[in-house]
């Protein structure tokens, strides 16, 4: 049995053994390569801001972690990329962050407004809003949804389970005027009120004779300057057709109506070939599709690059495709005066709106960039998110952690068996 | 294709059909002239019936008192806020007399007050060119009627363009003839029919 003298001694070895021990494994941490670092968390993105400023000035930057309910915001972002950029390790996780998106374009109408692409999951509810407040909400259905803002005040604030995005239209659309040409008919009459009734600015040339036209405003200036869109009702646009043709090229936008594309001067530019009339399907416009009571060419043969835009009973009805720097659409109606003046409930609005969507569409977009449209905010936060710190990842294994609280701990312990195996060593007597 | 038919309105008071030649003259003044399709043959349209709404342009016309039944207000009202456009002719050529009194009242209660349309109206250069106004008729020089010759021809506009025409001028008077007769004359009188379809078209 050991004296008690003995057992002091070895206690003290013990100490002085201990305390050399503990002082070589936090030399060996401090040198230890960063993913065997230091770790932070945050579940909130509210503690965020203030985590990133103690993790700036924490003396050994290491590795951090972000586990966020909702995409932090751009400056948030920022600083945890500069913080990467710095040497600290970021991570991120964030299960509950919605993948919502929201797009902003001005319209070509001279009705002005916007239109909203908005991309949530399924199932939720988007709600959106703009400077002045509440301005719709609609459930996703299939993952994807567009509205029409006739008037907005600033920028489009979309809200998807807490998760803000926001995007501005990023220029402003000033609309040009549609020329109309063709014969003297209702179809020409009634397009020309519904554009002007719209809003639209129209020019037209209209045969009535030979070589006699009803002309109204500057129906022959076919310059992008001056034009937006051309329409050419019946295939006596032929006549202009090397200038519509050099319109569309340079970027203007051509509707061919009816039976327009059956000149072969008018052909090369069309999405298909027409064929021959069909009647309409119905007698009556009262139903939910007021179309089928007209009559049209359907698009027979679609040129490769051409897009199918509405088809009937099988056959396509209306197409476009892009040709040079321009657009064209191709509508086989020839008579949807008749739809304006014997459709059912608000006809003439719904006709006003189709013609002008359809030159809306073709139109060349001249446009104003919006001043610090790009500064407006976070237009898909979770996609920028990814973008800004990667893919999101599990925190380091907790056995990896050490904390500046247990670090404090350490160096207590170390000085108190440094302060005992020296007191008793004096106490005992020797050195 | 579609091709313009000339339809005449049938209102249930009055003579609405007072002028039956009417119609095919200016169907063959519109043939001849331009090159607009048009139906050989003129379409007879009830006032109230929803075939009114085929027809973009009604010609209406009589000697006696209009007095519209509801059905055929409320189915002029949304012709002509639909784009329609009815010219209405006196065939009586008397601003005293029953048709133009109550034909006027009918149309203010309809759509509003016709209004005096200037002689420099796109209507006077829309085909010929009627530098003067409207022609003057032959019922006009010839004192009948109330024994004046009218300068303007007055309309209700919507949207800027002529919703109702009105005229004090008798010209179902005027162009009630056969059309074959046309080459008995040194100066066709129907030309004018010919800018009031061509404006109705185009405007």
């Amino acid at each position: 049995m050991r004296s008690p003298p003995d057992l002091r001694r070895s206690l003290e070895l013990a100490a002085r053994i201990g305390a050399l021990v503990l002082l070589a494994w936090m030399i060996v941490r401090s040198a230890a390569p960063r993913e065997n670092a230091e770790v932070q968390e945050r579940t909130d993105s509210r503690a965020l801001g203030s985590a990133l400023a103690a993790w700036t000035l924490a003396p050994e930057p290491t590795s951090v972690h972000v586990t966020a309910a909702v995409a932090p915001a751009a400056r948030e972002r920022e600083w945890l990329r500069a913080l990467a950029r710095a040497g600290v390790r970021v991570s991120w996780s964030g299960d509950s962050i919605p993948a919502s998106a929201i797009e902003v374009a001005a319209r070509t109408d001279p009705a002005g407004g916007v239109r909203a692409y908005i991309a949530a999951p399924q199932g939720s509810r988007a709600t959106v809003s703009d400077a002045v407040g509440l301005m719709d909400s609609v459930d996703i259905a299939s993952g994807s949804v567009a509205m029409t803002l006739p008037v907005t005040a600033g920028a489009l604030d979309l809200l998807v389970r807490n998760q803000h995005a926001r995007a501005y239209a990023p220029d402003s659309v000033l609309p040009r005027q549609v020329v109309v040409l063709g014969r003297a008919g209702w179809e020409g009459k009634f397009v020309m009120a519904a554009l002007e009734e719209r809003g639209w600015k129209v020019s037209s040339r209209l045969r009535v004779g030979p070589s006699v036209f009803v002309t109204q405003g500057t129906p022959l200036a076919l310059d992008t300057a001056h034009t937006g869109t051309v329409i050419a009702l019946d295939s006596s646009a032929a006549a202009y057709a090397s200038a519509i043709a050099a319109f569309e090229r340079s970027g203007g936008g051509v509707v061919l109506a009816g039976d327009a594309s059956l000149p072969a001067s008018l052909r090369a530019l069309a999405p298909g070939r027409p064929g021959p009339r069909v009647a309409a399907a119905s007698l009556s416009f009262a139903n939910a599709t007021p179309r089928r009571a007209l009559g049209f060419f359907p698009i027979t043969v679609l040129a490769g690059d051409a897009v199918p835009l509405e088809s009937r009973d099988g056959r396509v009805v209306a197409a476009a495709r892009r040709v040079g720097a321009g657009r064209v659409v191709q509508l086989g109606y020839d008579e949807t005066w008749r739809w304006r003046l014997a459709g059912t409930g608000d006809a003439p609005a719904a006709h006003r709106n189709y013609w002008s969507t359809v030159v809306g569409a073709a139109a060349y977009r001249a446009t104003m960039p919006v001043q610090g449209a790009r500064l407006a905010g976070d237009a898909a936060p979770l996609a920028s998110l990814y973008a800004d710190l990667g893919a999101p990842s599990a925190p380091l294994a907790s056995s990896l952690r050490i904390s500046a609280g247990l670090r404090w701990w350490m160096f207590v312990l170390l000085t108190v068996l440094l302060l005992a195996e020296w007191s008793s060593r004096r106490l005992r007597g020797a050195r | 294709m579609a091709t313009f038919t000339f339809a005449t309105a049938q209102y249930e008071s009055g003579d609405w059909d007072s002028a039956p030649l009417v119609p095919p003259n200016i169907i063959d003044t519109i043939a001849r002239y331009t090159e607009i399709e048009v139906t050989p043959t003129g379409v007879i349209v009830s006032l109230a019936s929803p075939d009114l709404l085929r027809y973009p342009l009604v010609y209406l016309t009589g000697h006696l008192p209009v007095r519209f039944t509801d059905a055929e207000r409320r189915q002029l009202r949304e012709y002509l806020a639909r784009g329609g456009m009815l010219f209405v002719d006196d065939h009586n050529h008397d601003v005293d007399g029953v048709f133009h009194k109550t034909a006027t009242e009918e149309i203010t209660r309809t759509i509003g007050e016709p209004k005096l349309l200037p002689n420099n109206h796109p209507l006077y250069s829309a085909f010929f060119k009627f530098s003067d106004g409207p022609p003057t008729t032959s019922h006009e020089l010839n004192g009948w009627g109330d024994n004046l010759v009218h300068k303007n021809l007055f309309a209700v506009m919507r949207e800027g363009r002529i919703a109702v025409l009105y005229s004090s001028k008798d010209y179902s008077s005027e162009w009630g003839y056969h059309p074959d007769t046309k080459r008995m004359q040194s100066v066709d009188n129907t030309k004018f029919a010919v800018n009031i379809v061509v404006y109705a078209l185009t405007a």
